[in-house]
């Protein structure tokens, strides 16, 4: 396929994806429903970056949320300060974030597997508590309330914090956010993360520089994190240390691993499922941690590519049993 | 400052304790495992409830008899299962576990938090170097020494011990040479889940117990693993001593970082030497 017809192709798929939201919107009577479903389409986002990490590093972080209420004390602090416009100031989360996420990679990157993961844990944790003991700046333990402005982007905050107006804003972001990833991993840089990581060692002996694609990788992940993480402080309007802990980290892996990470949709599944499920449990939500525990393990177990990779293999099938039909009624 | 110390000695046994059965079952299984903190909470709980019944000697018996069963189970039905499978699978897994067994220590004995009562054998205080210490936690020092001594002596001087070495080294080799190191598996994850029972019934009568406690001591474990070299147990001894002492000194000089210490010494550590101090793994 060549780079223009893909191009058309996944600009089509987003577009049905955004009308899809659409409808989503018009078959959804309670506002509180829709509440749930804006945080899942949040976190969706959050999983993305989590999943392109180790879709196209292979690397595990523990310390995402780093980036994701990193993102929202970011923005909280620019807005109580009166740095700048708000429209600028979540630019300038966004560009602070890549800078400091590449910056962070350069180093980490280096440590192999299992470390990884504990480094991230660790820089993740230092934030958390470094936040939740800065009291003056921070609120600490309390958290912030976030000073959004009236307007934004021209649009009154009264209309903005609707419902319905919140909920197309991160659908159409998550779409958005979506078909820039799938295009920048369609690139040269796309299949040269994707060489690192099947074996860096040979990649190296071809003549790529390892390092820089992988620190990027492990920048554009933090990025889309951060992006989750400003909706999420539009949402709330509220920011606490809580959005920091490596438990928020650990959730949204969690949700990368049960929707599959080898396909650029599974963690948006993966968590999209989380929220429904959590929504379905209704009283036993108390014990959901529980649930969830047991899932996650009953999904690794029998399907270790994820719901993705199930619902893959079953339309396979599916496919070879109806063309074998076919064959057979010819 | 003698008192820090003294304190900072108690919390690194602890910690010896913890992290000894971490590298002894990423030695042998290629585990991290994140359900090591939650066996260490319901060791505590498991300890509370029979130290109200019958003492806490008894206690101190049956956690981490409890616990050795557990792990024997985790082993034979989940790792030994999970060989094939990839190791970030087998760590999720582990999670999924861990986030079970909170849940369920919450569910038997609610969200509150307890404190076990010091045993009455142990509950008077010994001047040492002027400062009056209290009995029990030199106790605690105490254990951790004997499970670093023991782990030691087992490891370096029994056939077992040559057996548990061996299959760190090289499994299949071991095995081909008729070693079974699934039973072997087996022997050593159930030590394992047996020693963070044991941290869990020890730590019982100084740190209150909640359904959080394990993360907190979990994610201390982690670091002192990963800085000692995963799955070196003398790395883990040497680490998990200087976290304790670190904590210990930094409370005093540098107040409003010394949560940070920790991390900050791993990140060094790991950045200097990727595998830890003692270790030549991956």
């Amino acid at each position: 396929m060549t780079r223009s017809m893909n191009l058309i192709r996944s600009g089509l798929f987003s577009l049905v994806a955004l009308g899809a939201g659409g409808v989503i919107l018009l078959l959804t009577p309670s506002s509180s429903l829709l509440g749930i479903y804006t945080h899942a389409v949040i976190y969706a986002i959050f999983a993305l970056g989590v999943g392109i990490l180790l879709r196209q590093n292979g690397l595990v972080s523990f310390g995402h949320a780093l980036f994701f209420g990193g993102a929202g004390y970011g923005m909280g602090l620019i807005l109580e300060l009166h740095w700048m416009s708000a429209e600028l100031a979540l630019l300038m989360v966004l560009a602070v974030i890549a800078v400091v996420a590449f910056l962070i990679a350069l180093i980490i990157v280096r440590v192999p597997g299992i470390a990884f993961g504990m480094l991230t844990l660790a820089i993740g944790q230092m934030a958390y508590l470094l936040v939740a003991r800065a009291r003056g700046i921070t609120g600490g333990a309390d958290g912030m309330g976030i000073p959004w402005p009236s307007t934004l982007f021209g649009v009154a905050e009264s209309a903005l914090l609707k419902p319905a107006t919140l909920f197309m804003v991160s659908w159409a972001v998550l779409v958005v956010v979506t078909f820039i990833v799938h295009q920048i991993l369609c690139t040269r840089f796309g299949a040269v993360t994707a060489a690192i990581r099947d074996n860096e060692e040979r990649a190296r002996f071809i003549g790529i520089k390892t390092l820089l694609p992988r620190a990027l990788i492990f920048a554009l992940s933090a990025v889309v994190a951060g992006v989750a993480g400003l909706l999420a402080a539009l949402n709330t309007g509220f920011i606490s240390p809580e959005s920091l802990h490596w438990s928020v980290s650990a959730t949204t892996l969690l949700m990368v691993v049960v929707g599959g990470f080898r396909h650029l949709v599974g963690p948006i599944v993966g968590a999209i499922a989380y929220f429904l499920f959590k929504d379905l449990l209704g009283e036993w939500a108390t014990h959901s941690m529980a649930i969830f525990g047991v899932a996650l393990i009953l999904v690794i177990v029998f399907s270790p590519d994820g719901l993705t990779g199930a619902l893959e293999r079953l339309s396979n099938r599916c496919r070879r049993a109806l063309r074998g039909h076919l064959d057979g009624s010819r | 400052m003698v008192m820090n110390l003294f304190n900072g000695l108690v919390y690194g046994s602890l910690l010896i304790i913890m992290s000894s059965g971490l590298a002894l079952i990423y030695g042998l299984r290629r585990v991290v495992n994140f359900a090591h903190g939650a066996l260490y909470m319901l060791g505590a709980y498991i300890g509370y409830t029979v130290a109200l019944q019958t003492g806490f000697w008894a206690a101190l018996v049956v956690a981490p008899l409890a616990m050795a069963l557990a792990g024997v189970l985790l082993d034979r039905y989940g790792f030994r299962l999970l060989q094939d499978y990839e190791p970030l699978s087998v760590m999720l897994v582990t999670f999924g576990l861990m986030l079970f067994l909170e849940d369920l220590v919450a569910f038997i004995w609610g969200k509150g938090n307890y404190s076990l009562f010091t045993p009455s054998l142990l509950n008077f205080s010994v001047d040492l170097f002027g400062h009056s210490m209290p009995a029990y936690r030199i106790g605690v020092i105490v254990v951790g020494a004997i499970v670093a001594l023991g782990l030691t002596l087992w490891l370096r001087h029994s056939r077992i011990g040559l057996f548990v070495r061996a299959a760190s080294t090289d499994p299949v080799t071991t095995s081909m040479q008729g070693v079974n190191t699934d039973r072997l598996s087996a022997l050593v994850v159930g030590l394992g889940a047996a020693l963070a029972g044991l941290a869990g019934v020890v730590a019982a009568p100084f740190l209150s117990l909640s359904p959080h406690m394990g993360s907190d001591v979990l994610i201390d474990s982690f670091v002192v693993v990963v800085i000692g070299g995963l799955g070196s147990l003398a790395g883990a001894f040497a680490a998990a001593l200087l976290l304790g002492m670190m904590q210990a000194i930094g409370a005093v000089y540098l107040p409003n970082v010394s949560v940070l210490l920790p991390f900050l010494f791993m990140i060094v550590v790991l950045i200097w030497k990727p595998t830890g101090l003692a270790g030549s793994r991956t």
